[in-house]
């Protein structure tokens, strides 16, 4: 299972709105942090977020049985591992 | 986390060489309009040859002060292509690094940073990059002796939850660097791991 | 026992420092001293001269530190009191941060701050002093003592404005203004509150006349230098300030 986390800050909410919209992703809370899960790849398309850059490239916090693939200005990707 | 008592009070001074105090005093004072606040003039007494000195302060906000040496008669041969008048480099070092040093000052509003930014741009020594990060807006330049000068203002006031992750971060780096796999998506994994161990804790502790 | 190199910062047309120093610590009976002055430049006791003295002790303190002193002793007694309560206090951090920063061992002590620390170590919680100053400045002296928990219950001002003449003021004239004094429940008499008007011959002859224990500004700073060395205060014949550490012997 591919599990991302994202820090709960006013910055990081669209990243973690535009996740949840995939069907197959779950988004729950562990404390502060957005968990968001999938069973299999995780796809964030990174101008429906309107982040900026800097928000963008450190937005992850945490990584569990996942790597990232891909990271750029197009689009996060993460497979699990 | 630290239980420690926390009884230190910031920067009582943080020091660098100059070569130049005309052009020290001219940026700091004169441009960017900070009191020079303390000196010392004094000879290296000590057992190892030393130039006399004069050692200056320039307040920064809060009682912080940054200080300077200037040596009479000292001044050592200026190696390398890059780098700062302390701090040289040869080509091969890559300019992130290069620039990896620096200090940033805080002001308080969008006000005071077009402020000191109208100063710099008024002066020999213009804003260079203005940039917004998630949560700082910043404007930098080079001092005259290439010392990189931040100044800088929050967007929002840093939350709770910004200083778990601040501490998580720092243990997980150093578990990281001490073993095998010493990578950003290892401090990722170990990070992960880190907040489903403490981070469901946290939030009723702060209730 | 190694040679204490006393390091003296004096006002250019002082000569009594340089002479009843040496003079008290020649009797020591174990330790060897040489002394090594620097001087400001001053010529009367106002406080435009005064103001104008202290902008010079950077030169002096950067000269007499080249010479290695162990102790160097700020002996500008009332340069340092017209700067207001706490002064020598300021004084002597601003020195010991130009040595320390330029990485000198030698310690400071002032001649103001030495008063002080004679007087604390022998108890002396009301006093009474001669100057030989102008009365404006001697009320100076006597504010900055009772700003350090000082009762300052009767005192003279001689009013010799001229520095160089203060050093000439007979022993019998500062005897006289001392016994002038309303001695009544005073701990200590200050025979001279200043480090040009010579008093050093005086000193035992008062403390045996009055019955009280007397200093003065040059057996103060007699007394900070050997504490601050860690060596017995043990001299004879300049009161009972600097025998503190000497084994009575009865007779």
């Amino acid at each position: 299972m591919t599990q991302l986390f994202m820090l709960d800050v006013p910055e990081n909410t669209p990243i973690v709105a535009v996740a949840d919209q995939d069907p197959h992703v779950t988004v729950d809370k562990v404390g502060p942090y957005f968990r968001i899960a999938a069973d299999a790849s995780i796809v964030i398309d990174r101008r429906a977020t309107g982040c900026r850059h800097a928000v963008w490239y450190s937005s992850v916090a945490g990584l569990l049985r996942s790597r990232i693939t891909q990271w750029d200005k197009d689009a996060m990707r993460i497979e699990p591992t | 986390m630290s239980q420690l008592p926390h009884t230190v009070r910031g920067v009582d001074h943080v020091a660098f060489p100059t070569f130049d105090p005309a052009g020290t005093v001219a940026f700091y004072r004169d441009v960017l309009g900070f009191p020079v606040v303390h000196s010392i003039c004094a000879a290296g007494w000590g057992p190892e040859e030393h130039p006399d000195f004069i050692h200056f302060f320039f307040d920064i906000g809060n009682n912080d002060r940054l200080a300077f040496f200037y040596y009479f008669g000292y001044e050592p041969p200026q190696r390398g292509v890059k780098g700062d008048v302390y701090a040289r480099f040869e080509d091969d070092i890559p300019d992130f690094f290069v620039k990896s040093r620096h200090l940033a000052i805080h002001v308080d509003s969008d006000t005071d940073l077009l402020e000191y930014r109208r100063r710099l741009d008024n002066s020999q020594w213009p804003v260079e990059l203005q940039v917004q990060h998630e949560t700082i807006e910043s404007i930098y330049t080079h001092d005259p002796n290439g010392y990189f000068v931040e100044i800088t203002r929050a967007l929002r006031p840093v939350t709770p939850q910004e200083d778990l992750d601040a501490n998580l971060t720092a243990d997980a780096l150093v578990d990281v660097v001490k073993g095998p796999d010493v990578s950003m998506a290892a401090l990722l994994t170990r990070k992960a791991e880190l907040i489903v161990e403490r981070a469901a804790d946290w939030e009723p502790a702060q209730r | 026992m190694a040679l204490q190199r006393i390091g003296l910062v004096v006002p250019s047309s002082n000569v009594t420092v340089e002479t009843e120093l040496p003079a008290l610590l020649r009797r020591h009976p174990s330790a060897d001293f040489s002394f090594h002055s620097t001087r400001m430049r001053m010529h009367t006791v106002s406080t435009a001269q005064l103001a104008a003295m202290n902008t010079q002790r950077e030169r002096c303190i950067m000269e007499i530190a080249d010479a290695s002193p162990d102790v160097i002793l700020y002996a500008c007694l009332v340069a340092v009191m017209v700067g207001g309560p706490g002064e020598h206090g300021r004084v002597e951090s601003a020195v010991a941060e130009q040595l320390a920063t330029g990485g000198s061992p030698a310690l400071i002590r002032s001649s103001a701050g030495a008063l002080v620390e004679a007087l604390r170590a022998i108890y002396a919680d009301r006093i009474a002093i001669v100057t030989p100053y102008l009365r404006p400045l001697a009320e100076q002296v006597v504010g900055y003592l009772e700003s350090e928990d000082l009762k300052v219950a009767d005192w003279r001002a001689l009013e010799v404005a001229d520095n160089a003449e203060v050093g000439y003021i007979p022993g019998e004239r500062v005897l006289e203004a001392a016994r002038s004094l309303d001695l009544t429940g005073v701990d200590a008499l200050v025979i001279s509150a200043c480090v040009q008007m010579p008093s050093l011959a005086l000193v035992e002859a008062a403390e045996e006349e009055f019955g009280i224990p007397v200093v003065s500004a040059a057996t103060a700073g007699a007394y900070s230098i050997l504490r601050s060395l860690n060596l017995p205060v043990a001299i004879p014949d300049a009161g009972s300030l600097l025998r503190a550490d000497t084994v009575s012997v009865p007779a």
